[in-house]
């Protein structure tokens, strides 16, 4: 099995699973960090260095780092968050939201759900390259809105949305800036100290670290409040309680560190390999790059390849390359559901986002890897093609 | 019920053993040469649901000699066209006519969120089949 499915999860790193080792063995760290005693101290001190570490890949300060469940809760916590500690939606009072049709599932669910609350949503749509331009977010500005919400680098796609340009242009106007960045840490260079966003969603499994482990970046100086979703004790300065999992934090903590020290590796060999693997499948005819293609000036993610390939039906496809893991934007297993809606967000007709593959590369990856994917899917789409009825070459 | 290691050797998606081998193999597929005497041609389903089917039947008399198919569609759909042009080999139009959607599912072991794949292959049967009984 060739696995190319590390936009959806990562294994751990061995130094990670290290580093993880003497928190969970039955005679190891197991004091709660919030203990004051001998190992509590101990895991306070794992916590603490956690922190800094994830912290320092980002450019932020450790007291700006909040730990959660993963991306998904960040997410949560950022938008109901924000807008309650603010006191909204309050009858009354007229609330907006920006954010875009191609955020992730956790930001759109949450922001439907705040409309329900009264909140007035503003989902922008991308252009074809799946780029929502800082001139198009400023232009859905109106004197209500409050806070938007953007992504870093889609995880279907791998486009790369202008934050750093953004970003000053809503300081400005006093509106806050959210930003998943699940799939851009250890991708992209990340320096909050120089891009003023206020909040930025963070997951440890798609950076080598343990799943059910995450952050949020709230911003200390200008301090972007919260109003917790999850009530206790009063952890993480009263924004999220709940005893703090210390191996699954030392994991996270260790995968950014191993992401920092080796990002410029990581980044030349996970562009290597999409682009190897895009120069063979050009090959084929009736092959669609979806996203930026780096030809326009766009940026894209190093780690992530998608296409759309022409007179084939994607569950059929997916299910001819049974020895690759790779996403599909086919609808698998209903007659009824709908192809992916990032790709069609971009305009993609429902045949072409139904037959697309989500190719996504890791530390792992080798180039005998994308030769042996590149031959395999030239063979299974021209094997769907010749079994088609439609397909005329 | 969740699918054991075994299974997923077997049949990683979990379309069933019946469907993921003749979705593999796809024997009978392809099409005869176009002039050929004595073939009957029937398609079914439409692009935009993402599934057709094409059947053809080659007879000697009243029994079909071989069969083929094509099909775009996902592997239920595959395998279901499979079934057919193998099903189909010797049997008289009468017998054709007694297939039904059940009977394939049957066969197949089509749960019911796939039973539009079944459908579709009596469908492109009973195409082909009206061919058969009013050749052009």
């Amino acid at each position: 099995m060739i696995y190319l499915d590390y936009a959806a999860s990562t294994p751990l790193d061995e130094r990670v699973f290290e580093a993880m080792l003497p928190y969970l063995r039955p005679d190891g760290f197991h004091g709660n960090p919030a203990s004051t005693h001998g190992p509590g101290f101990k895991a306070r001190g794992a916590v603490e260095r956690a922190r800094a570490q994830v912290a320092a890949l980002i450019g932020a300060e450790a007291s700006e780092i909040i730990w959660t469940s993963g991306a998904t809760e960040s997410n949560n916590l950022a938008l109901k968050g924000a807008l309650e500690f603010r006191g909204m939606p309050r009858a009354g009072r007229a609330v907006h939201v920006v954010t875009s049709r191609t955020e992730h599932k956790c930001v759109l669910d949450t922001c439907r759900q705040l409309e329900t609350q009264g909140v007035s949503v503003t989902y922008l749509k991308p252009d074809a390259f799946g780029i929502v331009s800082p001139e198009q977010v400023m232009a859905a500005i109106t004197p209500n809105t409050c806070l938007l919400s953007l992504m870093w680098v889609n995880n279907e796609i791998g486009v790369v949305q202008d934050i750093e340009r953004l970003a000053p242009s809503l300081r400005e106007r006093g509106i806050l800036f959210h930003v998943d960045a699940a799939q851009a840490a250890g991708k992209l260079k990340i320096d909050l100290q120089s891009v003023p966003i206020d909040l930025l969603s963070l997951s440890a499994h798609k950076i080598y670290g343990p799943k059910g482990a995450g952050a949020l970046f709230v911003r200390r100086k200008p301090r972007a409040r919260l109003a917790p979703q999850m009530h206790g004790g009063g952890h993480e300065q009263g924004m999220r309680s709940g005893t703090l999992a210390t191996h699954q934090i030392v994991g996270m903590g260790a995968a950014f560190e191993v992401a920092k020290a080796d990002f410029d590796a990581d980044v030349a060999h996970l562009s290597g390999l999409r682009d190897a693997l895009w120069s063979h499948l050009q090959t084929l005819v009736g092959v669609h790059r979806n996203g930026p293609d780096g030809s326009t000036g766009q940026r894209t993610a190093p780690h992530l390849l998608n296409l759309s390939f022409e007179g084939v039906e994607g569950e059929a496809l997916r299910a001819s390359l049974p020895e690759i893991a790779v996403s599909s934007g086919s609808a698998c297993s209903s007659a009824t559901a709908e192809p992916s809606y990032v790709l069609r967000a971009l305009g993609r007709d429902d045949e072409l986002a139904n037959a697309s593959l989500r190719f996504s590369f890791g530390r792992h990856t080798t180039r005998a890897d994308i030769d042996t994917v590149a031959a395999k899917v030239i063979q299974q789409v021209g094997w769907l093609r010749e079994l088609s009825p439609l397909w005329k070459s | 019920m969740p699918m054991t290691f075994e299974d997923q050797e077997a049949d990683p998606f979990g379309y069933g053993t019946r469907v993921w081998t003749l979705f593999n193999e796809a024997p009978r597929a392809g099409e005869f040469p176009e002039g050929e005497p004595a073939v009957v041609t029937g398609q079914a389903g439409t692009p935009a649901a993402r599934s057709v089917l094409r059947v053809q039947l080659k007879f000697d008399g009243d029994c079909v000699a071989d069969a083929r198919f094509r099909a775009y569609g996902c592997p239920t759909s595959i395998a279901v066209g499979a079934w057919l042009a193998e099903w189909a080999q010797g049997k008289s139009v009468a017998e054709l006519a007694t297939l039904t959607m059940k009977q394939l599912r049957d066969a197949l072991e089509i749960p019911d969120d796939r039973a539009h794949c079944a459908m579709l292959g009596e469908d492109a049967l009973k195409a082909a089949l009206k061919v058969a009984h009013h050749p052009s």
